[in-house]
């Protein structure tokens, strides 16, 4: 198949309604050999993994690539440079960082859209924005800019915008965005990674509360990345909810990743951790980091991700990520990539952040 | 089954709440019963402590006090005494460790501690020990006496069996109360030899505890540190950051990082015989306690130009690691750990892949059991994913490892080393400058021998104060004795 061939069958699977495991193995076995083909670090790593689209059957044997991969390897079936857009991890630690390459954002944008719309507007048609992360300018390079501002262009109501200027977050404007909307009565939106709710939310005068209009939602994600203090999650939404009167059923947690085109959602944190969910065109699994098998339900292991809106580079993805799989979804249980090292010798990410802070 | 884990001497064991700790899972799960005392109790150990070291302890000669160790650590040694049973039962369990390794392990870890090895310990920190006893001259005139602090406080961490022995012996020979805080990884060892020196030794019953509270408990923690006159901790550099907030100005702090730990091997050590050899015992620091000691090995920088090349050596490795796995398997891996070890391999695979030619490889077996990454061009240090995960580096020469160790002084410790004895003292004075306070045999990278110099420091000498009669005291007490003129 072309990149056009399979571009056209990507979006009218999305649009469609088949969520069988049948419908989504054809599209994905499709995918995965138009990347085979055309890819040929993906292909090196399947052979190794002794995958070829002759002996794969099911999305499941499609040989996962670690997301370390996409930092070492250039995972694109067009040339690097004539991609329309590379997202980039943050590469907080470890100096490579991983490059996604879209040749189009036309299904990226289209994966984004209608899973947004369903998961988070809840078939809204817009609300008033106020987003807490640069926008694409600032970040050209970043995922989540461009999500948030697809967010923002497809259903932000009059007088959405970014709250946050080069200095940070701009607490004036998120005091008075909130009130107008507290007077207005009108619902609004607030969206942003989890670690600027928690820098707001201490810039905030200890007794300052909101109360949001009914329909008011927050949106938050990606966790809090060592960019703020650490959280435990049910205390990070008792207070989101607390300070902004949004009740937890509307603070919506995105689960995300360069890595991917899609994103994962839950329906509010009223517990934690909540089931997170994706639409018909990714499925996830449970798998022993180590051996790749998949893990018996109800066993931690990380997470694998299937996502066929990720066609251009590697539509089989296995993250760091703990996970559960709950049959309707799955739980996200944190990073998996070696906790404190039990003795004392040093792990990884002791070692990276030691040795940054020292040449910082 | 539930074993209740601690040292808590005057304190009555319904009297104190206790929290438990799981470990393992199925026949071999156990549950700790760990210590959580409330503020009153825990300025009532801490007085009890005190008093009694002043009473009891401060009393004993040092020859003394090593003999009652001799004696605690012979009956640790002994296979059928109840406390080595107990030892050898709870450890594996609590550890994950295989067992056999842990029973091997402990004796030759405690073989260490007996009275000879407990004089070299002495011997090593002060030219007269008896300082420790009373004053003694001092060849730039006057007298000098050393002074264990009345509190120690100690605080432990990690999961090697039997780590906190070091300091619990060191407290005692410089005569200290000591209180020990359990690492939740471990929590039994500590205990059990308290126990069982206040078994063999009564008199010194009262003059240790050992302890527990949650980590980040801020208060018990405080009430812990204001009792002490000197913090050791162990621990990562995040805990360390935390305790030493927390230490007041005026008390000691004494603080032992993550370290890490890597292997020389010369061309000299690679012909067709002795390669196996160093294969053999390369491997071997690899597995003894799953690379979770600050001692153990990440990388091993090896020299070409030998009959065996690098590359080869690393399947050297990686057979006698498959040999290793069957004889002393690995312990059940947790997610996180299993993640941090996948995560691991997958980057040195995905490196591999990225190469043109071979000059990567990742060896391993389909498990996850072990795994060998080899790399042609020289790299910088770097921690492995641990749980058995080491890389072998080549080098031209091995002074070429030197820049690529330099960047990380702080962290470093033992290097294993084999190589000629021209080139072992030459890479030592290289090493020693760039940080390194240990080197060893390849094979003997895990089991420090008795009297070393933990991270360079003295293991007694950091715990005194000298106290010092200047010769113008003297002088001048002859101007008011009765004989004077």
């Amino acid at each position: 198949m072309t990149e056009a061939e399979i571009i056209d069958a990507l979006l009218a699977f999305m649009a469609g309604d088949d969520a069988s495991e049948d419908a989504f193995d054809a599209m994905a076995l499709a995918l995965f050999a138009y990347q085979f083909e055309n890819n040929a670090p993906l292909r090196r790593f399947a052979r190794q993994r002794a995958k070829t689209p002759r002996n794969v059957r099911r999305w499941r044997d499609i040989p996962p690539v670690p997301i370390t991969a996409f930092k070492e390897l250039t995972l694109s079936c067009v040339a690097p440079d004539s991609a329309m857009r590379v997202f980039m991890t943050s590469g907080t630690t470890g100096g490579a960082r991983g490059k996604s390459y879209h040749p189009t954002l036309k299904v990226y944008d289209a994966s984004m859209t209608a899973n947004f719309r369903h998961r988070f507007m809840q078939e809204r048609e817009t609300i008033r924005m106020g987003v807490l992360f640069p926008d694409e300018t600032v970040l050209p390079n970043s995922s989540l800019a461009h999500y948030l501002a697809l967010a923002l262009r497809h259903f932000g109501a009059e007088g959405s915008g970014y709250l946050m200027g080069t200095e940070g977050i701009d607490v004036e404007a998120v005091c008075a965005a909130l009130d107008r909307a507290t007077e207005t009565g009108e619902p609004c939106a607030l969206l942003g990674a989890s670690y600027s709710f928690v820098h707001l939310m201490d810039a905030l005068p200890p007794d300052r509360r909101f109360a949001l209009p009914a329909g008011s939602r927050i949106l938050d994600t990606g966790g809090f990345k060592g960019q703020s203090r650490e959280m435990e999650a049910a205390a990070f939404y008792d207070q989101l909810s607390a300070t902004f009167g949004v009740p937890k059923r509307l603070c919506i947690n995105m689960y995300g990743m360069t890595e991917l085109s899609t994103q994962f959602y839950d329906d509010g944190n009223e517990e934690t951790p909540p089931v997170k969910s994706g639409p018909h065109w990714i499925r996830s699994h449970v798998v022993d980091p180590l051996t790749g098998r998949e893990m018996p339900q109800g066993a931690i292991g990380v997470l694998a991700h299937c996502d066929l809106a990720h066609f251009n580079s590697a539509c089989a993805i296995l993250t760091e990520d703990a996970g559960l799989d709950t049959g309707d979804g799955f739980l996200l249980l944190g990073r998996a990539d070696g906790e404190e090292a039990r003795g004392c010798s040093m792990a990884i990410e002791e070692f990276l952040r030691a040795a940054q802070g020292r040449a910082g | 089954m539930t074993e209740f884990a601690g040292y808590l001497p005057g304190l009555a064991r319904d009297a104190v709440a206790w929290q438990t700790l799981g470990f393992g899972a199925g026949n071999d799960a156990v549950e700790i019963a760990v210590p959580a005392l409330d503020g009153a109790q825990t300025a009532a150990l801490a007085a009890r402590v005190r008093d009694a070291a002043r009473a009891n302890l401060k009393p004993l000669p040092v020859a003394r006090i090593a003999a009652i160790l001799d004696r605690a650590v012979a009956r640790l040694l002994d296979r059928s005494d109840p406390y080595r049973k107990r030892a050898e039962a709870l450890l594996p369990r609590v550890t994950g460790y295989d067992a056999e390794m842990v029973r091997l392990g402990l004796t030759e870890y405690l073989k260490t501690f007996r009275r000879p090895e407990l004089l070299k310990f002495l011997a090593e920190d002060f030219a007269n020990p008896q300082m420790l006893d009373d004053f003694q001259p001092v060849p730039k005139g006057g007298f000098a006496r050393a002074f264990g602090p009345e509190l120690l406080v100690q605080i432990w961490a990690g999961n090697v069996p039997g780590l906190p022995l070091w300091s619990q012996v060191s407290a005692l020979l410089v005569k200290a109360g000591s209180v020990g805080k359990l690492s939740s990884g471990e929590p039994v060892f500590a205990g059990l030899f308290a126990e069982l020196l206040a078994e063999v030794e009564p008199a010194i019953a009262d003059c240790l505890a050992v302890v527990w509270w949650k980590g980040g408990d801020e208060a018990q923690e405080r009430a812990w540190l204001n009792e002490a006159d000197l913090v050791l901790a162990y621990g990562g550099t995040d805990a360390l950051d935390a305790i030493r907030a927390r230490v007041p100005v005026t008390t000691r702090f004494l603080p032992f990082g993550h370290k890490l730990s890597f292997g020389m091997v010369a061309r000299e050590a690679l012909d067709s015989r002795k390669a196996w050899a160093a294969a053999h015992a390369a491997a071997h620091d690899v597995i003894r306690y799953d690379q979770q000691g600050c001692y153990s090995p990440h990388v091993f920088f090896v020299e070409r130009g030998g009959r065996v090349s690098p590359r080869e050596f690393a399947g050297y490795v990686a057979n006698e690691l498959s040999v290793f796995e069957r004889k002393y398997p690995r312990h059940a891996l947790s997610a996180g750990e299993a993640g941090g070890v996948a995560a691991w391999r997958s980057a040195e695979e995905m490196k591999a892949l990225a190469g043109d030619g071979d000059g990567r490889a990742l060896l391993g077996d389909a498990a996850g059991a072990w795994s060998v990454a080899y790399a042609e061009e020289a790299e910088d240090l770097a921690p492995g994913g641990l749980n058995r995960t080491v890389r072998i580096v080549a080098v031209d020469a091995l002074d070429d490892a030197l820049p690529r160790i330099a960047p990380y002084r702080a962290f470093l410790q033992t290097v294993g080393i084999a190589a000629p004895p021209e080139t072992l003292h030459r890479l030592a004075a290289l090493l020693g400058g760039a940080g390194v306070t240990r080197i060893s045999a390849l094979g003997h990278m895990t089991a420090p021998e008795a009297g070393w110099h933990h991270d360079g420091r003295f293991n007694l000498l950091d715990l005194v104060a000298m106290v010092e009669i200047e010769r113008s005291a003297e002088a001048a007490a002859d101007g008011f004795a009765p004989y004077a003129d």
